[in-house]
């Protein structure tokens, strides 16, 4: 599903909302028929597990190394001494290289974060999100930092991570085009409202174009 | 050919860097030595004859003297001490702002001899103690406020100078660059490209110092400046707990007004209100200015400063004085080993400081820190914390080596500990505000994967507050071994204590060599800890 709107829409709120770091002000949101915010300790952090995140800004931890964020995907099923332990000896390194291999970047697996390029940061979002394995997968502006090929290769992957698992991809997209190929269903956005739901095959790229030109 | 290509690659080894793991083994080395040396392992450091008089002074807490006479003298003193600090730290930002321009790299560029030998006359003012100062001016000015005001402003002056120029220097070049690329002058491209950005940590910085003046200007009322430092160390050596405690409740209330009034005017600045199309000043932020002036120009008159006392004949002549009996320094062999000696010891009160403050700040600095969102509970604990840490920063280390040899035995111990104790409540805040400084993102990207809150903070807060943190360990070290001098100047030992004897003897050549044999320690000191600052990076 392709989440569209103009800036300020509210599609990163929508996301926040559903795997639960945004409390809602009125209503309840279900997630895998459960409420994100009721569930608390294990259960919550089961839930949560469930949910894949990309964050627009990456939310990466720019000092650790790339082997530690990634491992970040698997911190809900670790416990405490061994997440501890792992930064002293990175643990499971055979499937971090697995999931970077996916995602071109294997040779940079224990270089620091922040020495790597936006784009290649990205890519590392995606590596922990590859060894997370949710289900739902939610991605805010994927693509932004990628050049047209790797672009569609990072969909591609989502899309696929999505699928392999029995799951759903949400995600917000800029480039209407890649909305189209990637979703089968686009939801629009403007002030927080729904404006848009329909099957993509229904739909243009000059009909979602309009949606971020038009001021209102 | 497609042998060689589908040959497996290596995979890609993990590398340590080298220079931090040798930095890391070597500080624990110093540690060990440190400890051993305070006697740490083998002899006997405690003294169960003074827990009882410890208890009495331990239940005074609750009962603080506040009978009106005491209160009044109480209030005085009060005011004497903040027209001190005032005072002092404005001659402090003062001479801060003149100097940064001097030793800032930016103004030098790549005139790398320059900028070195600019530096290095900073460390002289810089490598000795408010308390230092004092002693030093008393003798040249006799008992006059302007002793009081120079001594925490010259070498406030000179750190402030430094700190400045640090935080021009680490302002992320690229808006300044642009701004010179651009054809702009390089007065107006530091206005515009490295002055706002640096702003913020100006401001709070200057009102950072504010809140130092007021506890050095309590540790010259110990050493005779009067104020409230001067009450405390009277109703201490009276056996007086209730009216001690009354002056350490005084001190921290007024160390709590600092801290607060700095923490605002940070917020402030940090975050302006919006002031949409229209030009408007913060009223908060100029108030805090404003006030500041007020309190200045207010604590001129109250302590009835003079530039007189300044040029008068009689101070020439002392100084003339002094100099010609300071000139040449001593070098006798027995005193030489003497400074040795107390030289070793100073060193390592402050690494055994240093490494009790960084151990409790890190275990503290999370609860201390102000969350975004948390429960009424945690809020509850975080208050707890923070005062705690106010109440280890608002007394002055001497005072917590009073304490401590109730229950210690005399020696390095006791003076390192007292440090240690008084820096904890200092770094614990510094490390409390690195940590709410840090992206809360990748913290939050965490939490929302469902990592517990161990592993959040392992993997989305320890990383990035590290760095930070140690090198604030390492800033307080440096400030740490100027404070061990303090601590000995009232009687622990080490270059401090010596230092005393020979001020107190009229022994000027003395005097300098052990103001030497200071200066280069505290700038060996820097150094090290530049070093290891770097090698964080």
């Amino acid at each position: 599903m392709a989440l569209v709107g103009p800036s300020g829409a509210g599609k990163s709120t929508l996301l926040g909302l559903v795997n639960g770091s945004v409390p809602p002000t009125a209503g309840s949101v279900q997630v895998f028929g459960a409420d994100p915010t009721a569930l608390r300790g294990r259960a919550q952090r089961e839930l949560r597990a469930r949910v894949g995140t990309v964050h627009q800004h990456l939310e990466l931890v720019g000092q650790l190394r790339v082997v530690h964020n990634v491992n970040a995907g698997r911190l809900s099923s670790w416990p405490a001494w061994r997440a501890a332990w792992s930064l002293v000896r990175p643990q499971g390194v055979a499937e971090v290289l697995a999931a970077l291999e996916q995602v071109g970047l294997a040779d940079r697996v224990f270089e620091r974060t922040e020495r790597l390029s936006g784009g290649q940061r990205q890519r590392v979002a995606l590596a922990r999100l590859l060894v997370q394995q949710p289900e739902l997968v939610l991605a805010d502006e994927p693509a932004s930092a990628l050049d047209p090929v790797l672009a569609e290769r990072a969909l591609t992957l989502l899309a696929g991570l999505a699928a392999d698992r029995g799951g759903a991809l949400v995600a917000s997209l800029h480039d209407p085009a890649l909305a189209l190929r990637h979703c089968t269903r686009v939801v629009g956005l403007v002030e927080g409202r729904v404006v848009l739901d329909a099957p993509a095959a229904a739909l243009t790229v000059g009909d979602l174009a309009d949606f971020y030109g038009a001021p209102r | 050919m497609t042998a060689v290509l589908d040959r497996p690659q290596a995979p890609p080894r993990l590398q340590r860097v080298r220079t931090r793991w040798a930095w890391g083994l070597g500080a624990l080395a110093v540690l060990g030595w440190s400890l051993a040396g305070a006697g740490a392992f083998t002899g006997d450091v405690v003294n169960p004859a003074g827990t009882g008089q410890f208890g009495r002074f331990a239940s005074a807490a609750l009962s603080p003297a506040l009978d009106g006479a005491f209160l009044r003298v109480l209030a005085d003193s009060v005011l004497v001490t903040v027209a001190y600090a005032a005072l002092g730290a404005a001659l402090a930002v003062l001479l801060g702002a003149v100097g940064a321009v001097a030793v800032a790299r930016t103004t030098w560029g790549r005139r790398r001899l320059g900028w070195t030998l600019s530096r290095g006359a900073l460390a002289v003012p810089r490598g000795l103690h408010e308390a230092v100062w004092g002693l030093l001016l008393v003798n040249l000015l006799g008992l006059d406020p302007w002793v009081g005001v120079l001594a925490i402003g010259v070498p406030y002056g000179a750190v402030t100078a430094k700190v400045f120029a640090d935080l021009l220097d680490e302002v992320p070049r690229g808006g300044h660059s642009a701004l010179l690329a651009g054809g702009v002058g390089r007065v107006p491209a530091a206005l515009y490209g490295l002055l706002p950005p640096a702003s913020g940590g100006l401001l709070s910085y200057s009102f950072y110092r504010l809140e130092c003046a007021v506890r050095s200007a309590v540790v010259l009322g110990l050493i005779g400046a009067g104020g409230l430092g001067y009450q405390l160390l009277l109703s201490f050596s009276s056996l007086r707990w209730e009216q001690v405690w009354s002056c350490v409740y005084a001190l921290a209330l007024l160390c709590l007004l600092a801290d607060v009034g700095g923490r605002a005017v940070r917020r402030r600045v940090a975050a302006p209100r919006s002031s949409g199309d229209r030009l408007r000043r913060d009223p908060a932020l100029t108030t805090a200015v404003l006030g500041t002036l007020a309190a200045v120009v207010w604590s001129w008159w109250y302590l009835a400063i003079s530039p007189a006392t300044l040029v008068a004949d009689r101070t020439g002549e002392q100084l003339r004085y002094v100099l010609a009996a300071a000139w040449p320094p001593d070098v006798d062999g027995s005193l030489l080993s003497a400074v040795a000696a107390a030289a070793v010891d100073t060193v390592q009160m402050s690494v055994i400081a240093i490494a009790v403050a960084t151990a409790g700040a890190v275990v503290l600095a999370g609860l201390a820190a102000r969350p975004a969102r948390a429960s009424a509970g945690r809020r509850l604990a975080g208050t707890v914390v923070r005062l705690a840490l106010l109440l280890l920063r608002a007394v002055p280390p001497p005072v917590w080596a009073l304490v401590l040899l109730f229950v210690l035995l005399p020696g390095i111990l006791p003076g390192a500990l007292a440090l240690g104790v008084y820096t904890l409540g200092v770094l614990g805040r510094l490390a409390a505000e690195a940590t709410e400084e840090l992206d809360p993102r990748p913290r939050a990207a965490l939490t929302a994967l469902g990592a517990g809150p161990v592993a959040g903070w392992l993997y989305g807060v320890l990383p990035a507050a590290t760095g930070p943190v140690l090198a604030f360990a390492l800033y307080r070290w440096e400030v740490a071994i100027r404070d061990t001098v303090l601590v000995g100047l009232l009687g622990a030992g080490g270059l401090g204590a010596l230092l005393a004897s020979a001020v107190a003897a009229f022994d000027w050549g003395a005097v300098t060599t052990v103001l030497v044999a200071l200066v280069l320690l505290t700038a060996a000191v820097d150094l090290v800890s530049a070093r290891a600052r770097a090698a964080l990076r």
